[in-house]
């Protein structure tokens, strides 16, 4: 089945993922950025047919020109588009869905061609199955499975798209950055707490860990909202921080998919849990199981002698 | 500003009942408030001031839930599928949408329980709109809006009609009492099919039915003996090039 593939981008997550989600279909594979010449830059040599950049003004948020690069989809005769989950870029595909007349699915974990149809293979039931749809008719996919990082290619020119005026709908007052602090983003290494701790007084017990591994700390949702042990700036998960280090240790944390989704791009993910049957240990790379007043502080003895 | 709710719309995904043999069924299973929802309902209060909130569902979904929240009257499309056909879901909401009439917001929870959902919304109205919004307010014609990326959070001044996807950050403080849910069951309810809208959505997609992911192989250690299985694991992770 041959259609040309839109991936829809408005910043760098993800990309080499949805590439790879399409590259067995067959046709032109158009990276679609909506957004600044450098993010345009970036992706120009790994593996697209096409770059284009819708190049946004200043102080117009990217949602603005979803009439724009819907018009240019149906107007390249886009088969199927693609995009990450991030808010912004789900509001650009579904624009473009409606100008296609476009079957729209979301949680797209695979893709296959099949004759004249495509197979998008979804996760649903939390990520407990993953569920098969055929159509034979344009689609539009919101990506969130694994990320790749695709090899170097042969650069491609990226192609300026002058950006329409979208006049006064739609204008950024202001920017807020979260309270400085937390490293957490950009961390190698970290230890991360569930609400499974007996006080906060505990908490001395998760921190000594961190240092031993030499890890930024992080939290699930309910120690930050329920018991207001840490702060917002620490929770991991699908609406907070979604970070990529080389290692995740969880300890006491059952495995949500609201809180896995914020490192579904973590190398290695230990789970620590005193529950053999946690959701954590199918979506880990180690687990123990134990009592984690026994074992964490057995692991921090282990992570001062590796240093 | 008159704004319209969009509420229970779809079924929280852990009543899914998983089977042996990989296949999901949903006995019994309504449709549900997600989490987005109270906040919805919260940031609708604050937009709308002395203008009706005009609640919107699908389907079975409860009518008082909303009203009990503020919804001045409701708007039921009862013969709406909610199997997971996410295009066609938001083709029939977004035609009650219009059914409705002249309204300045639409407000829905960006619920990950179903993002298609949410896009084909967005999509089909055609408006301005903004996902992961975690506030709005409405003050001397201006409506401004925060969306958060990551950790960054921006404020956004929007000018005509748009959709709003809200993402919760925290559960709902306060729940209404049985008093005020009871009362809410008095409040108007419009139940309207698909033919009173004039559409007859046609899935363009068909699912094959549902499987078994490969799941990640874990290495999982018994932690009976915790200095035993911590040198493994610190072994393992040195090899891995972790530590």
């Amino acid at each position: 089945m041959k259609m040309n593939s839109w991936i829809i981008i408005t910043d760098e997550r993800r990309v080499g993922g949805m590439l790879n989600l399409v590259r067995a279909l067959s046709g032109q594979v158009v990276a679609a950025v909506v957004g600044p010449r450098s993010l345009a830059d970036s992706v120009a040599g790994i593996g697209f047919d096409r770059v284009l950049c819708f190049e946004t003004a200043e102080e117009i948020p990217a949602e603005a020109y979803a009439a724009q690069l819907a018009a240019a989809a149906a107007a390249d005769d886009a088969g199927l588009a693609v995009s990450s989950d991030i808010p912004v870029s789900r509001i650009l595909l579904g624009a473009v869905a409606a100008k296609l007349s476009a079957v729209i699915v979301g949680s797209v974990r695979s893709m296959a061609a099949e004759g004249e149809s495509i197979v998008i293979s979804r996760s649903a039931a939390e990520g407990k199955v993953l569920e098969d749809i055929v159509t034979a008719g344009p689609a539009a996919v919101i990506f969130d499975g694994e990320d790749i990082d695709m090899p170097a290619a042969q650069a491609v020119p990226v192609e300026i798209i002058k950006a329409e005026d979208t006049g006064d709908a739609l204008r950024l007052v202001e920017t807020l950055e979260e309270e400085s602090g937390s490293g957490l983003l950009t961390a190698e290494r970290v230890v991360s707490v569930g609400a499974c701790l007996i006080s906060k007084d505990d908490l001395k017990l998760i921190e000594e860990l961190a240092e031993a591994a030499r890890a930024e700390i992080a939290c699930s949702l309910p120690v930050c909202d329920d018991l207001r042990w840490l702060p917002t700036n620490r929770v991991v998960g699908h609406t907070h921080n979604q970070i990529a280090p080389t290692l995740y240790v969880a300890v006491g944390i059952s495995g949500q998919p609201q809180h896995m989704a914020g490192v579904r791009d973590a190398k290695i993910v230990v789970a620590i849990n005193n529950d053999p049957e946690a959701r954590i240990f199918k979506n880990c790379n180690y687990g123990i199981v134990g009592d984690l007043y026994k074992i964490v502080p057995a692991l921090i003895a282990a992570f001062k002698s590796a240093h | 500003m008159k704004v319209i709710v969009v509420f229970k719309w779809a079924r929280n995904p852990q009543d899914a009942l998983v089977r042996a043999d990989g296949t999901v069924d949903w006995p019994g299973v309504k449709l549900s408030a997600n989490d987005d929802d109270p906040v919805v309902m919260e940031i609708a209060g604050a937009l709308a001031g002395d203008d009706e909130i005009i609640g919107l569902t699908v389907g079975d979904g409860d009518t008082a839930w909303a009203a009990a929240r503020g919804v001045a009257r409701t708007v039921s499309v009862t013969d709406a599928k909610t199997d997971g056909d996410s295009s066609v879901l938001g083709t029939v909401i977004a035609a009650a949408v219009r059914h409705i009439g002249e309204v300045d917001a639409v407000i829905v929870g960006d619920s990950y329980w179903d993002y298609g959902v949410v896009a084909a919304i967005t999509g089909q109205l055609g408006w301005t709109a903004l996902a992961g919004v975690t506030s709005a307010s409405y003050e001397q014609g201006s409506l401004r809006v925060t969306r958060k990326i990551g950790s960054v959070s921006q404020v956004l001044e929007v000018n005509g009609p748009v959709v709003l996807a809200v993402a919760a950050s925290r559960a709902e403080e306060i729940e209404p009492g049985m008093k005020v849910v009871l009362m809410a069951r008095k409040k108007p309810v419009e139940r309207i099919t698909l033919a009173d809208l004039g559409i007859t959505p046609q899935p363009a997609a068909a699912s094959r039915g549902t499987r078994f992911p490969d799941t990640l192989q874990a290495k999982i250690l018994d932690g009976a003996d915790p200095e035993a299985a911590c040198a493994e694991l610190v072994a393992a992770l040195h090899s891995d090039g972790v530590v």
